[in-house]
Formats: C-alpha cells, sequence, structure tokens
C-alpha cells in the first residue's frame, strides 16, 4: 500500500477530526485566496479601465497626472504638433466641469460636465443616436438621465458653476442626443458629455484654446513609451504619461494601502494555516505512537512512516485548498461588493479580480505551509524508538 | 547675504493648503523684502526641502517661480493626520490668508483677492446646525455648505472599510472555531476513559457536562485574552509600520475596550458550544460503551 493510501486511511479512521481540519483549511484558504487576489486587483482592474478608453497616453501641464492644476494653453497648435509625430495615432483635448443641470422634472447641482471631441469615444452608448454634433448637444449617464427624467430628444438646460467664486453664467439649453456610460463613473456620478464647443457654451467661457488634459492614443508599432517620449521631445514644458507610467504612481501610492494590508492578512492566515495542520498532526501522531511503532517493528522504514505523515498534511491541506477556491471566489464577491459602496469609486472597479497565478501561488503556499507544520510531527514519528514505545503501549 | 532656499519649481502654491508633490529643493539666491511675513512649515515639506526655522524662503503661484514672495519660517508643524489623504506629501505651508491671497490672486480677476475656498464656522450651539444650514441656503443659494461630522451618513469610505474587516472578522472566527472544534474532538475523545470512571464513581451526566462547559468556558475566554492582549503588544508595531510607510501620524491599529469586550463576548459562547458539541457523543455514551476498549 502507498504512503498516500496510508495516510488517507489515517485520516478516514477520525472522519471527525479530518473534517474539522479540512473546514479550517478551507476558512484561512479562502481568506488566503482572497488576500492574493486583493494585491494586486485594484491595479489589473484600473488598468483595463484605462486600457478600455483606447487612449494610452494622458498629456497635461501638470507634474501629477492626478491632480488639479493649470490648464494647457495653446492646445490647437499642440494637437497639431501631436498628430504629426509619427509615433501618435490620434490626439483628443478634454475639459472637466462642474454644471447645474435642469430640466421640468428636477434641478441638479454640481453634474459633472466633459467636453472633448466626437473623436473621444471612451464612453459606451446605451441609448439614442449618440451623436455629438455643434454646440448644443450633450450626452448624459444613466444616473442623469434617471434624476431629470431624459431621454434621447429631451432638453436640458445647463449653467456653469465657476470654480473662482458666485458668477452669473447664463443658462443654456442642450438636447440629449444620447445615454451613455462611462467606465470611470462612481455608482452615483452624474456626468454629462458635450463638445468642447458645447462646453464652452454650458460654462460661459470665452477662452477657446485650452484643455485640461489631452489624451493621445499611440500607434500599435511604436507603443506608448516612445509617444511619451516623442511628446517629451517636441513639448518639453508639458507632462506626457503613458497609462503603465498611470499604473506605477498609483500602485505607488493610492492602492499601496490594500496591497499591504493583503500582505498583512496573507501572513496571518498563512501562520494560522500553519499551526492548525501542526496542532492537528502533533496531536494525532502522539495518539498513535503505538501504532507507528508497531508498523516500525513490521519493517516500515523512518523515512515510509515520514512520508506517511507528510502525506496526510498534504492530504489535509490539499483538500481544503482545492475547496477554500470556490469558498474564497464567493467570499471575494462579497468583499468586493463592500469595499466598492466607498463613495467616489468608479463603478467599474474592483478590488479582486481574479489572474491564474493567483491559483497557483495561493496552491503553493499551502502546500508549503502544510509540509512546514509537518516537519515536528514527522520528527516525533522519526526519533520513536520501537522497543520501548510498544512496551510502554502494552504494559499501560 | 544669507543663503536663501528657494522651494523648487514643482511647488504651486495651490499646494500650500493641500498635499503637494515636491522636487528637491533648489537653493538660489533671491531678493529678501523687509520684514518678511512668518509662515509655518509642516514637518514633512521641512525634511523634504532642509528647511528649519528662521530661514527665509520664497513661494510663488507660478511653476517658474515668478512674481514670488519672500517668508520667514517661523515654525514647524505636523500636519493633522488625515486619512482621506493618507497616500498624499504633506508639503504644506500656513500663511496669514491676506498674504497667500496677495500670492495667488489672479490680478485679472476683480473677485480672487477677495475670494476664498472655504469658511469654517464654528456655532455657539452646535445643536443649531441643522437650522443654521438651512437659513444659510436660504439666504446665499449656490453655497454649499455642510456638517464636518454627519453620524447619519452611513455611506463614508471608513464606513466600507469597518464592514470590510468585520467580514475578514467573521471568516477569521469561523475558521478559528473549526480549529477550536478538531482541538477539543481530539480532546473529548482522550478522556473518554476518564469520563467512565468518573460516571462509575457516581458523577452525574449535569455534573460532567457542567465541568464540559466550564472548561471550554475557560480556554475560550483565555484565548481571547490572550489574542487581545498580543493584540495589543503587536498594535504599536502595525502603527509603526504604518506610520513610517505613509509618513504620518495617523493611528491606524487600536485595540478600544469596547473591542477587547465583543473579542471575549465573541469567543466565550463559540468556546462552549465548540466544549459540548465535542462532547456531546461521550456525554450521551453509557459508561460500559465509555469504558469498553
Amino acid at each position: 500500500m502507498s504512503s498516500i493510501a496510508f495516510a488517507w486511511r489515517g485520516l478516514a479512521r477520525q472522519p471527525a477530526r479530518a473534517l474539522l481540519g479540512i473546514a479550517g483549511i478551507v476558512a484561512v484558504g479562502a481568506l488566503l485566496f482572497d488576500m492574493l487576489l486583493l494585491s494586486r486587483g485594484l491595479l489589473l482592474s484600473f488598468r483595463d479601465l484605462l486600457r478600455e478608453t483606447g487612449f494610452d497616453v494622458r498629456v497635461t501641464a501638470r507634474p501629477d497626472p492626478i491632480s488639479a492644476g493649470p490648464q494647457i494653453a495653446g492646445v490647437a497648435s499642440l494637437l497639431d504638433a501631436l498628430r504629426a509625430l509619427p509615433e501618435v495615432r490620434g490626439a483628443v483635448p478634454v475639459r472637466f466641469g462642474k454644471v447645474e443641470a435642469s430640466s421640468p422634472a428636477d434641478r441638479v447641482h454640481g453634474a459633472f460636465l466633459v467636453g472633448s471631441e466626437a473623436a473621444d469615444r471612451t464612453w459606451t452608448l446605451l441609448e439614442g443616436p449618440g451623436l455629438l454634433e455643434g454646440n448644443a448637444a450633450v450626452l448624459v449617464n444613466r444616473n442623469l438621465a434617471s434624476r431629470l427624467r431624459l431621454t434621447p430628444g429631451s432638453r436640458i438646460r445647463l449653467r456653469g458653476i465657476s470654480s473662482r467664486g458666485v458668477e452669473a453664467i447664463p443658462e443654456t439649453v442642450f438636447r440629449v442626443a444620447g445615454i451613455v456610460s462611462s467606465p470611470f463613473d462612481s455608482a452615483d456620478a452624474l456626468t454629462a458629455i458635450t463638445t468642447l464647443a458645447g462646453f464652452r457654451r454650458a460654462c460661459g467661457e470665452t477662452r477657446g484654446d485650452v484643455a485640461d488634459l489631452v489624451l493621445v492614443a499611440s500607434t500599435p508599432d511604436s507603443g506608448a513609451a516612445a509617444a511619451v517620449a516623442a511628446i517629451r521631445r517636441v513639448r518639453p514644458d508639458l507632462n506626457a504619461y503613458s497609462n503603465d507610467q498611470m499604473l506605477e504612481r498609483f500602485e505607488r501610492t493610492d492602492f499601496a494601502y490594500f496591497r499591504q494590508i493583503s500582505r498583512l492578512l496573507s501572513t496571518i492566515t498563512l501562520s494560522f494555516a500553519f499551526l492548525l495542520v501542526a496542532t492537528l498532526l502533533t496531536v494525532s501522531v502522539n495518539q498513535r505512537f503505538a501504532e507507528l511503532a508497531a508498523l516500525r517493528a513490521l519493517g516500515f522504514a523512518r523515512s515510509r512512516v515520514v512520508g506517511i505523515l507528510l502525506c496526510e498534511s498534504l492530504l489535509l491541506v490539499g483538500i481544503g485548498a482545492a475547496l477554500s477556491l470556490p469558498a474564497g471566489a464567493l467570499l471575494a464577491n462579497r468583499l468586493d461588493t463592500i469595499l466598492r459602496s466607498m463613495p467616489g469609486l468608479p463603478e467599474r472597479l474592483h478590488f479582486f479580480v481574479f489572474e491564474p497565478r493567483s491559483v497557483a501561488m495561493h496552491l503553493a503556499l499551502l502546500a508549503s505551509t502544510g509540509l512546514l507544520a509537518a516537519l515536528y510531527p514527522a520528527y516525533l514519528a522519526f526519533r520513536l524508538p520501537i522497543a520501548a514505545t510498544l512496551r510502554r503501549e502494552t504494559v499501560s | 547675504m544669507s543663503r536663501i532656499p528657494r522651494i523648487g519649481r514643482r511647488v504651486a502654491l495651490a499646494a500650500l493648503l493641500l498635499a503637494a508633490t515636491v522636487s528637491s529643493p533648489q537653493r538660489a539666491r533671491a531678493a529678501v523684502t523687509s520684514d518678511p511675513q512668518p509662515i509655518l512649515v509642516s514637518r514633512q515639506l521641512a525634511e523634504a526641502a532642509r528647511l528649519s526655522a528662521g530661514e527665509i524662503v520664497t513661494l510663488s503661484a507660478d511653476p517658474k517661480g515668478a512674481g514670488g514672495r519672500t517668508f520667514r519660517v517661523v515654525g514647524i508643524y505636523e500636519p493633522t493626520p488625515d486619512p482621506m489623504r493618507l497616500t498624499a506629501r504633506r508639503l504644506e505651508a500656513r500663511l496669514h490668508l491676506p498674504d497667500l491671497l496677495s500670492i495667488v490672486a489672479d490680478p485679472s480677476d476683480p473677485l480672487s483677492a477677495d475670494s476664498v475656498s472655504s469658511i469654517n464656522v464654528a456655532l455657539r450651539d452646535p445643536g443649531d446646525a441643522d437650522r443654521f444650514l438651512r437659513d444659510l441656503a436660504a439666504r446665499m443659494p449656490g453655497l454649499y455648505a455642510g456638517k464636518t461630522h454627519d453620524s447619519r451618513n452611513g455611506s463614508g469610505p471608513f464606513v466600507a472599510i469597518e464592514r470590510f474587516h468585520l467580514a475578514i472578522s467573521l471568516v477569521t472566527v469561523l475558521g478559528s472555531t473549526a480549529f477550536l472544534l478538531a482541538l477539543m474532538v481530539i480532546r473529548a475523545d482522550e478522556r473518554r476513559e476518564t469520563v467512565g470512571i468518573l460516571r462509575l464513581l457516581g458523577f452525574s451526566r449535569r455534573r460532567v457536562l457542567s465541568e464540559v462547559l466550564l472548561e471550554g468556558l475557560f480556554i475560550a475566554v483565555s484565548g481571547a485574552v490572550f489574542g487581545v492582549l498580543f493584540a495589543v503588544a503587536t498594535e504599536g508595531a502595525v502603527n509603526r509600520l504604518f506610520q513610517w510607510r505613509y509618513d504620518t501620524a495617523l493611528v491606524f491599529v487600536r485595540v478600544t475596550p469596547a473591542i477587547a469586550a465583543r473579542c471575549v463576548a465573541v469567543a466565550a459562547p463559540l468556546g462552549v458550544l465548540a466544549g459540548v458539541l465535542a462532547s456531546w457523543t461521550v456525554l450521551r455514551s453509557d459508561i460500559v460503551a465509555l469504558l469498553r476498549r
């Protein structure tokens, strides 16, 4: 009989103990799996959102791509320069602002207004023709449409909210050209998208040659890094960032907290799994000294006895690890829902993202823990004196 | 003339009251105005720009440093920890409002010298907050005013993080309970003969049950108290780690009496339950079955 078959019989003889041990491994294994998903989940999810926009470089006038800052002036000449670069496939200027939006149904203060060119298709059309033309058409997201009871073709009034103080910006009327979904909208975001001319009209602006951001798409042959280098050569006064650089920045700052929490909790769960398996196996070995001594007396080598114990540990951990994957997936779903309830986060951002390497790492970590946990009980079995043990068991 | 350090070009004046990024400081000579106005700088800014009290600095709203004014650093302060700005580098300075406005005001905008970002209001009676907000909204439409603390708001980021940690705690408790049950099953199995002898000596099932209950309670409470003490002993290390990582004075982990009481309150009944469940077959078995080998 092989060592694994012996180990299986050993566990099957004490089903309650084995099942409870496996249940404990399932719980900690599920937690470990979720922490491995969390360690890179935000990064992977955010990367997917950035890729979905179709643009892989961002150009700003501020040194930090995230924070607010000065606008880019001379956008027309900048766009000409960018579009002339062989590394650049397309470039689109973007404006951001806040507006008061109203319809006969309701009034909303502080809706987010985005002004861009028609080539900017960072949104997904849900209803309506979605054609942004001239300066009187606007796209709205589902929340704003629902709040103001808008449908494609409805009228919406927009009044820009100046960031510099109370200014009497006139209200302007727009036609709803469609209802869209934007990848970076939070669950409660109220967003409207219009052309640059429409943005200036809504916000009462006369300066037409500025932008808060220019989105750039690189050519497939050159890639984002080459596009960034080329942009920095032609306009060293501006700051260009590829998606990868943005992700690296987020990983160093905003996402670092969750990565560290996941490492801390992973360490704790592995320690717990180690304690669980080591304690169960040690107690089991202590109770089976006579059995192990008898096996040794029958001719089982020390290595075989140790092998049986290692197999017991691997069986406990292996079965628990396999069952912990679906349990972990369910738990990750629940934890993701909890964390995504934080206000202001993009609705489609996820904290727990599955990738195959997480499964591999999960299984490898648990297997290593199981083997380590079995070392002490294996040592006890290895050092077992056969004759003295058999005599003691017979006398007692 | 003493050397006068100048903050690097990446410091935007808007960052004086917000987190900002600062490149390595560039020391350059600049004109010292007579009696430069006093400012305070955050500890982080002082370390990044190698400033100390008494030094003269130039602050400018222009990234290239144009139109700067000189100030004297009269003190270094530790910014109030803000969990909402955990990952931000607190490179800040505090100025008198007129000094700040003189730097950031747009000469082409007549309102800019009379504009502020926000106004903090302290009410004589905090209970009047709602009425005050209503009155303000009626008198100044378009102005946003809110309470600094709204206990009715259950959707903040910290509520989500609290729920997250609670969910993880529950899973940990489940795993711990399985672990405890496994050990209690082993223990009950080992003591079958002992229980049989006690029953033979005249101990009733009720007495044996009470012993099992007390034992489970003792193990659970001892374990919980040990866990709480371990958490108290390690909270300092966890806080120091995160405080070092984020360069903040924020406290991340705090074991309060309420949390300790909650841990013991959850552990105690679980321990008792685990003891009873594990010993159930032993308690239900008759004496002969217990003593039979």
